[in-house]
Order: structure tokens, then C-alpha cells, then sequence
């Protein structure tokens, strides 16, 4: 019930800031400009020769194989592609076309670094926006534990993170159905699992993309809610976490013949990379970057709860 | 003897290697307006970090209620309401909002009545629904007094409370804070740099220097005790100066001027005839009230 009430204080305060608002029109007009912009200007190759496009792909594939790849990975995703494509063509299952409902939506999920970006600037303010307000003093002198204070605070980041997910969900999909109605493209995705070719039905595959996605925004502005409210500076924890969030994974990519890498935190926060793709480091499975998040988060939470408890407000 | 409202026992703070409070004891009754003055940088709000748990006490203990304030926080801070330094506002939401938000933290419900009773009283009724953002300085101040009496605690602990009121406010608030302390038999904890202020306002009063407790005092003693002295300008100085020692005057030698000190109202006729009958020329004789302002910069002299 208390809790219920922090919430309810915590989420009047993000609402009811302006800059809160902008943020959210920002989402939506990006989502529109990039419907816009899919429907009028990407000149889409013509749907209709996919299976020409495939069997080109097909003859690519194979003379790289023969050729002697040059990695074991590579070579596994070369044959798996392959499988795909030659299932493809066998069952007749088109591919995913951007000018389609489903393919759009798959594209949108290229956006989704702003929902984690505004979601960064909000774990970022939160707690820091109350010290340097000097609101922290009031906030802290009300029968209930600092615990429970920084609770509420997480809850409220993690809830938008999660408002702003489904804002694009939901809107990518009405932008998609209005834009490009339910006209072709796939019905099916096709991925490769346990040494053959399945077919997932399309939301789902979307569904789990965004879900896949989340798990990055969780981490990340669980780590800029960690730096705001140790160095309680929203300005430092934006840049910090966006920093990181840019060059951590071009780092991990460039280390990535090194073994300890993956014990990096952005080695594992993109787990599509066991769906469709190589993991970044050989050797690297999905149990173990699950293991290895959760470590993280417990590890950012911890810190952020210790501080906040423990430290002196002197502001 | 009725319980203390807060018990402070050889409170001390350090931070780094700095010692701010050195063990300050004090306890503060309900029914009272305790004055807790003391020049800038003195420890007062410091003090008061450590009292409503903002800042833990490095030694000694703090209890309000009865509550050990760092081990049992919840249930003691539910008893305090408190502005500690400038009365900060969530300044992008309106006044009535803020007590709101307060309002929902609080242990016992508060109505929507008993939040329109207390801005009545802090006399904010006309602009409650305007955002703080345009607040002058005197309005954030009652609005921060709001906040702190919304969940009527029994400790009421006020930091500068009358910074930035005119004079008509700070005397409605001091009135205010009076009455609800003797009516409704509240404890207030108020601190201030101004000595005229808490002479109006305060009951009881602890005098803080570099951390250190000097005086506490009864407002009625201080004032009683006051020294008085009548200044003599009188030629030749040094001879009328001897002269009137010899006659066990008691005589301070400031800047030329004599400071003779008297009991009574008697004693200014004794000096002037004493004076006159010595055949020195007396040119000047008034008599000065030591002000609880001087008791206060004597006791503070030695200055940062
Ligand atoms: N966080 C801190 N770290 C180090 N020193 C501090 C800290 N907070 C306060 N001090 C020091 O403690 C002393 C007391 O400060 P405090 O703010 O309690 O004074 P005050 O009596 O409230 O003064 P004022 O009348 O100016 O409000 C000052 O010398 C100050 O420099
Ligand atoms: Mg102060």
C-alpha cells in the first residue's frame, strides 16, 4: 500500500515534467518520419524476384564454403543460412519485406536505442534530479526506509522503459498496418534450431525481438540509475551510460579474440546474437550471458542500494 | 517534570578528520520553543541533519519520542515535521500538489480538509494552485512550514525559518509557532542567526559555537541578566577615573569613554553627584542597556 503511494508520487514526477513529454513526442515523430520515409522513399526491390535474390545468396554461400571458410563460426552461419534459404525456396515462404506490416515493425526494432536513450535520461535524473533540487531533504525525513524510496524510484524507471517499449510496439504497429496495410511479405520467420530449419509465426518473432531489446534497456539504465545515484549527477550519468552504451559493444567487437571479453558487461546485453547470428565471443552461450546480467544487475543494484542508504545528505 | 519531546545525548559529528559538533546534550520539552542560535558555520544545521536523519551522528545518540532516530527511523521521524536550510519545492508542480505528494507519505491519513486548513493558516489559500516555479522566496517558506506541520508532529524543527519573510510574516509565523506550540502543546525546534528573532520567539534558548554548546538558558534569565553600565564623559579622565575607583566605583576604560557598571536606577544620581562634588568637569552621563545582542557576541566573540 505504501509503496503503491511512492509510486504513485514517483510517476506524477516524470509526468508531470515537461521535458518528460517532449521525450515521448520525440518517439512518436521519429516513428512517423521513419514510416514516412519507408513508405515514400526506400525504393523496395521488387518482392516478386525474392527467390531469384536467394538463389543468388545460395550460389555466394556455397562458393565461400568452398573456398574453406576461414572460422569454424563463420562456417556455422554460412551453413545455417544456407539451410534457411534452401528452405525457403522449397516451401515458398517469402522473406520479410520493409513495405509489409511485420517488416516494418521488424524494422522499427532498429529504433529502439531511443527508447533506451530516453530511458537512460530518466534512470539518470531520478535520484539526482532530488539532490541537486535539494528536494532530497524532504523526500527523506517521511516515515519510510531509503530502501523503499530508491525501490520506488527503480520501479518508476523500469515502468517507463517499459511505456516507451510498448509506445513503439503499439505504434509501429498502427504506422504499419495504416502505411502498408497487411499487403505480402512473410507469414512465417524462419530460423535454425537444433540442426534444422523451424517456422515461427511472425509476431512472435517480433514480440521476442522487442523482448530480446528490453533486456538491453533493463541493463543499461540499471547502470545509469547505479552511476546517478553514486555520483548524484544526472548530466555524468547520461553521458557515462550513452558512452558506454555506443562504444562498449565496438570495444567488445574489437577485443573479441581475447577470452576474458565476455565477461564484459556489453559482450552479453545483445542476446539476439544467439538468435540470428555469431556471439561475439567464441565459446559464449545464452545461459551464460543470462548468468552473467544477472550477476551485473545484482552487482548495480547493490552499490546504488548501499549508497543511498549509507551516505550523508548534505546538499 | 513532563518527558522530553527529543533527547540529544553527547551528540558528535565528524566528517573527514573535521569535528563539526563536539557532544552537545540537550533536550527539548513539549509546549516549548527552543532557540538554537549561533553565528554562520556553527553546526546548527548540521545539528539538525543529525537529528531528523539525514546525516548520521558519529557518537551519542538522538532519540524523538522515545525513538532511537538512526535505529528505530520510521517511527521516529513519523513524530518530526522539519525544514531543513531553503524550503525546497518541487517547483514544477503547484503548492497544493507538493503537499500532496507529502501528504501520501505520511503514516495517518491526511484529508483534504486538514490540507486546506494548514494553507489557510500559512495564508498561501490564494495561490495553492499556481506551480512554485513562480513562488516568490516567502511563499516557498510557508509552503515549506505547511509541509512540515501537514501530519501534526510533535516535534516541530524549523532551520531559518523566518529567512526571506517580510516583517509581517515572520511576525504571523512567529505568533503562529507560539501558539501552536503552547496550545496544542507542541515542541519547536528553531534555529537562527538572529538574535532579535529568537528573543520573540523562544522560550529557551542554546547558544552554538564551533560546534559546541555554550548556553542554555531560560529566555526570562537571559534577559534578567543583563548588565548595566552608564557611560561618563568626564575631564580630566585619568584623575576622575582614579577618584571614582577610589570610591569603589567599578570603571571600564573604552576608547576614552568610562563604562561605570550599576545595580540599580539609584546608583546613576549617587555617580553624577559623586562626580560633581569632586570638582571634575562632567560633560556627558547615559545609561546603556547590555542587550541579550551583546550577552550574545560576548559569549560568541572570538570570531571563525
Ligand atoms: N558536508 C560537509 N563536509 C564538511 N564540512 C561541513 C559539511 N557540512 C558542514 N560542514 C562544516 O560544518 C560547519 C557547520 O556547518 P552548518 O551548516 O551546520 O552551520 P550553521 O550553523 O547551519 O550555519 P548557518 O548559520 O550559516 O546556516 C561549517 O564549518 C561547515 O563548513
Ligand atoms: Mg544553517
Amino acid at each position: 500500500m505504501y509503496l503503491f503511494k511512492m509510486l504513485q508520487n514517483e510517476h506524477l514526477k516524470i509526468y508531470r515534467r515537461i521535458g518528460t513529454w517532449i521525450m515521448i513526442g520525440l518517439m512518436i515523430l521519429t516513428l512517423l518520419v521513419f514510416a514516412l520515409v519507408s513508405k515514400f522513399i526506400l525504393n523496395e526491390e521488387d518482392s516478386a524476384s525474392w527467390e531469384r535474390q536467394a538463389q543468388a545468396e545460395i550460389t555466394q554461400i556455397e562458393e565461400r564454403l568452398n573456398s574453406g571458410a576461414p572460422l569454424k563460426v563463420e562456417q556455422d552461419y554460412l551453413e545455417q543460412e544456407l539451410a534457411v534459404l534452401e528452405y525457403r525456396l522449397a516451401e515458398d515462404v517469402p522473406p520479410l519485406q520493409s513495405d509489409s506490416l511485420w517488416g516494418f515493425m521488424a524494422d522499427t526494432t532498429n529504433l529502439i536505442g531511443i527508447a533506451s536513450l530516453f530511458t537512460i535520461v530518466i534512470a539518470a535524473s531520478i535520484v539526482a534530479n532530488e539532490f541537486s533540487s535539494g528536494t532530497i531533504k524532504l523526500l527523506l525525513i517521511r516515515p519510510v526506509s531509503r530502501g523503499k524510496v530508491l525501490l520506488s524510484k527503480y520501479v518508476t524507471v523500469i515502468s517507463f522503459g517499459f511505456v516507451m517499449l510498448t509506445l513503439m510496439i503499439g505504434l509501429s504497429f498502427i504506422l504499419g498496418a495504416l502505411f502498408f496495410g497487411n499487403s505480402g511479405g512473410a507469414s512465417a520467420f524462419l530460423t535454425y534450431s537444433n540442426g534444422q530449419v523451424v517456422e515461427q509465426p511472425m509476431i512472435s518473432y517480433i514480440l521476442s525481438l522487442f523482448g530480446y531489446k528490453s533486456v538491453e534497456i533493463i541493463m543499461i539504465s540499471t547502470l545509469a540509475f547505479m552511476i546517478s545515484t553514486v555520483f548524484r549527477s544526472s548530466a555524468l550519468a547520461i553521458g557515462f551510460s550513452l558512452f558506454l552504451m555506443f562504444t562498449g559493444p565496438q570495444f567488445v567487437q574489437l577485443l573479441s579474440s581475447y577470452d576474458w571479453v565476455k565477461y564484459i558487461l556489453f559482450a552479453n546485453t545483445n542476446l539476439m546474437q544467439y538468435i540470428n547470428g555469431v556471439p561475439m565471443v567464441e565459446g559464449m552461450t545464452i545461459s551464460f550471458s543470462i548468468i552473467v546480467l544477472i550477476l551485473y544487475f545484482i552487482l548495480f543494484t547493490i552499490v546504488s542500494w548501499a549508497v543511498f542508504k549509507w551516505r550523508d545528505v548534505a546538499v | 517534570m513532563t518527558e522530553p519531546v527529543a533527547q540529544m545525548k553527547n551528540v558528535k559529528k565528524q566528517i573527514g578528520n573535521k569535528t563539526i559538533i563536539h557532544g552537545i546534550s540537550l533536550d527539548v520539552y513539549p509546549g516549548e520553543v527552543f532557540g538554537f542560535l549561533g553565528p554562520n558555520g556553527a553546526g546548527k544545521t548540521t545539528m539538525i541533519r543529525m537529528i531528523v536523519g539525514l546525516m548520521k551522528v558519529t557518537e551519542g545518540d538522538i532519540y524523538i519520542q522515545g525513538h532511537h532516530v538512526n535505529k528505530d527511523f520510521q517511527k521516529a521521524i513519523a513524530q518530526v515535521g522539519a525544514i531543513i536550510e531553503n524550503p525546497e519545492m518541487y517547483d514544477f508542480l503547484s503548492g497544493y500538489e507538493n503537499l500532496r505528494h507529502y501528504a501520501r507519505l505520511s503514516v495517518k491519513p491526511i484529508s483534504k480538509d486538514r490540507i486546506k486548513e494548514i494553507v489557510e493558516l500559512v495564508g498561501l489559500s490564494g495561490r495553492i494552485h499556481e506551480k512554485v516555479k513562480g513562488y516568490s522566496l516567502g511563499m516557498r517558506q510557508r509552503l515549506g512550514i505547511a509541509q512540515a506541520l501537514l501530519h501534526s508532529p510533535s516535534l516541530l524543527i524549523l532551520d531559518e525559518p523566518t529567512n526571506g519573510l517580510d516583517p509581517a510574516g515572520i511576525r504571523e509565523i512567529r505568533e503562529y509557532i507560539r501558539r501552536i506550540a503552547h496550545e496544542e502543546n507542541l515542541a519547536v525546534f528553531v534555529s537562527s542567526h538572529l538574535l532579535a528573532e529568537m528573543q520573540l520567539m523562544c522560550d529557551r534558548i542554546g547558544i552554538i559555537q564551533h560546534g559546541r554548546l555554550l548556553q542554555v538558558e531560560k529566555m526570562e534569565t537571559l534577559l534578567k541578566e543583563k548588565k548595566r553600565t552608564v557611560q561618563v564623559n568626564v575631564h580630566p579622565k585619568k584623575q576622575a577615573m582614579e577618584y571614582l575607583e577610589s570610591l569603589s566605583w567599578s570603571i571600564n576604560n573604552i576608547n576614552g569613554i568610562l563604562h561605570v557598571e550599576i545595580e540599580q536606577k539609584e546608583d546613576i544620581a549617587r555617580l553624577a553627584s559623586d562626580i560633581v562634588k569632586s570638582g571634575y568637569q562632567l560633560y556627558q552621563l547615559n545609561e546603556k542597556h547590555e542587550s541579550l545582542e551583546n550577552t550574545f557576541l560576548e559569549l560568541t566573540k572570538e570570531e571563525l
